[in-house]
């Protein structure tokens, strides 16, 4: 019996590179086919209209209608291009401005609370008076998901730079490091496991915030596309709308915030969950 | 002047301490400042800015005919209908699932997906399956709920030393007995970090779906206000959520979690800071 397990363990290991990666690509697709195969079957065995609930193949049809006429890839592009101007943006303006409230302490313990506060109303419930303000258009979109991505990161890079040991400071100071040199020698790799936890949860709400802004406001991008098909009833559709969502979602966190994450932790060692 | 010295020392200590103490609200009373001054000079339409008076006021008004606490009544009961479905639901099935490696490992990339579309991108389909009301609400905050809940079950289930366990069981523990005694108390702490980031993310869902759809709700109140451009009615209703939200966090939740911190000692740094 051992002899003939012995083998058959031995052999993926000899197998070729690609037919590992064939393999482990359809262990992640097994759970989707399984999904598809149940929605498939509900579908079919409960008899459910169109109107409620389209099938699979249904949906597929209405993905290539919308991959071939254009429609998706501006819509997409339009929600990629938001999210992506306002993480650039927020970081680049919340991280210096989280700096300077997190190197004073008495500025850091005036704007604790407050920042807990703009965190506690989320930027979608500022929406309606943002519209009253800028109209419906892609700025109102653009303030919300902004509010709502800059201040998780002003935040995290707060406390980042308060959890930073004062001796590494005054180290680096009676060396006769000045100002400059103490930002980029100890509170920027010393707030930069911080400031990406900040970073990824404010990418969890903005993207959400985004969605649901571009539902309201109907200037483009992808919530606007399923909410507008609920309007006419499109559910293939929604349906589509969803998936994209969700793929483009989970491609901006892999490919992008956790990389960022990983090489801040391989290179400065501080592990977090 | 050796009997000065002290006294005029402490004194200034005395100031600073006090100085330290009202730090936290200098920037609302610099917000609040610069809003009226703009007021005052620029005089913009009321709704586009109203007056700290009028919102103060219009506080008054909503408390007073009973709207304020209707929508807030309904607001609360949502969350908490769906919150604590989301928290049953996410806390068993994160168990029966962290308990079965296999299991976990298949239902993953599932669970990546749809924690990736959680809470309103359901709203257009569920509109349709629900219809506008509590029910959508409930489904939005429990489906926010629950994928973190969950995945945090998972993570603490998996992380309880295995040689604990064993050693419980060693000692004549039963199946039951160990989960008990073990399992729960080494992933509780997961769990609860769980709840309270879950309970941050169905809060603003639930503001979100009541934007879009829902008869009442705290989300519904500015969202109609702004139809009739009510700004200090929209202000009013997102300094409350605020409190609300603010007021959930650090008297409910953050309590617990510090409880079970301290008791069980199980919680790295980052969410010692509140993170």
């Amino acid at each position: 019996m051992s002899t003939a397990l012995a083998p058959s363990r031995a052999a993926p290991l000899a197998a070729p590179a690609g037919f590992l990666r064939m393999f482990s690509g359809f262990r992640v697709l097994l759970p989707f086919a399984a999904l598809v195969v149940l929605w498939w079957t509900i579908k079919i065995a409960a008899g459910i209209s169109d109107e409620v609930l389209v099938s699979p193949a249904t949906a597929f049809a209405a993905f290539v209608r919308l991959v071939d006429t254009g429609v998706l890839a501006e819509y997409a592009g339009t929600s990629l291009r938001m999210i992506g101007a306002c993480a650039v943006f927020s970081l680049a303006v919340g991280v210096p401005i989280g700096f300077a409230v997190g190197v004073n302490r008495y500025a850091a313990r005036s704007c604790e609370g407050f920042l807990r506060f703009l965190q506690g109303v989320s930027g979608i419930a500022w929406l309606p008076l943002v519209i009253i303000w800028l109209g419906l258009s892609y700025k109102t979109t653009l303030a919300v998901v902004i509010y709502t991505l800059i201040v998780p990161i002003v935040f995290n890079t707060m406390i980042g730079v308060r959890t930073i040991p004062e001796n590494y400071v005054l180290a680096l100071r009676s060396l006769g490091a000045g100002r400059l040199r103490l930002a980029t020698d100890v509170y920027l790799p010393g707030a930069l496991p911080s400031i990406v936890v900040g970073l990824r949860l404010g990418m969890g709400y903005g993207w959400r915030a985004l969605i649901a802004a571009e539902m309201l406001v109907h200037s483009g991008g992808l919530g606007d596309l399923i909410f507008s098909a609920r309007t006419f009833n499109q559910i293939d559709r929604i349906i589509v709308g969803m998936i994209v969502i969700g793929c483009l979602y989970i491609i901006v966190d892999r490919l992008i915030v956790q990389p960022i994450e990983n090489l801040t932790i391989a290179r400065w060692g501080v592990l977090r969950k | 002047m050796s009997a000065v010295a002290p006294s005029a020392s402490s004194a200034r200590l005395r100031l600073d301490r006090v100085a330290w103490m009202l730090l936290p609200a200098a920037p609302f009373v610099a917000v609040l400042a610069a809003w009226a001054a703009y007021w005052q000079i620029v005089r913009p339409p009321a709704a586009t800015l109203p007056s700290i008076l009028a919102v103060v006021q219009v506080v008054g008004d909503i408390a007073g005919d009973g709207r304020l606490g209707a929508n807030v009544l309904a607001s609360l009961w949502r969350l908490l209908l769906g919150a604590s479905l989301g928290i049953l639901t996410g806390v068993v099935a994160g168990f029966a699932t962290g308990l079965y490696r296999g299991i976990s490992e298949f239902l993953s990339p599932l669970v990546i997906f749809f924690n990736a579309i959680s809470g309103i991108v359901w709203l257009p389909l569920m509109i349709g399956w629900l219809g506008i009301g509590t029910a959508l609400a409930v489904f939005v905050i429990w489906n926010t709920v629950f994928f973190i809940v969950f995945q945090n079950t998972v993570l603490g289930v998996q992380l309880v030393p295995e040689v604990l366990e064993q050693g419980v069981r060693a000692l004549g523990a039963g199946r039951f007995e160990t989960l008990r005694s073990v399992t729960l108390p080494g992933a509780l702490p997961y769990i609860l970090s769980g709840i309270r980031s879950g309970l941050g993310f169905g809060w603003r869902a639930l503001i979100a779906a009541e934007l879009v759809g829902a008869p009442s709700g705290l989300g519904q109140m500015i969202f109609a206000a702004g139809d009739y451009h009510r700004s200090d009615i929209i202000i009013a209703g997102c300094l409350i959520i605020g409190v609300i939200a603010i007021a959930m966090d650090r008297w409910i939740l953050y309590p617990i979690e510090q409880r079970t911190v301290q008791r069980w000692g199980l919680i790295t740094d980052a969410e010692k800071e509140g993170v």
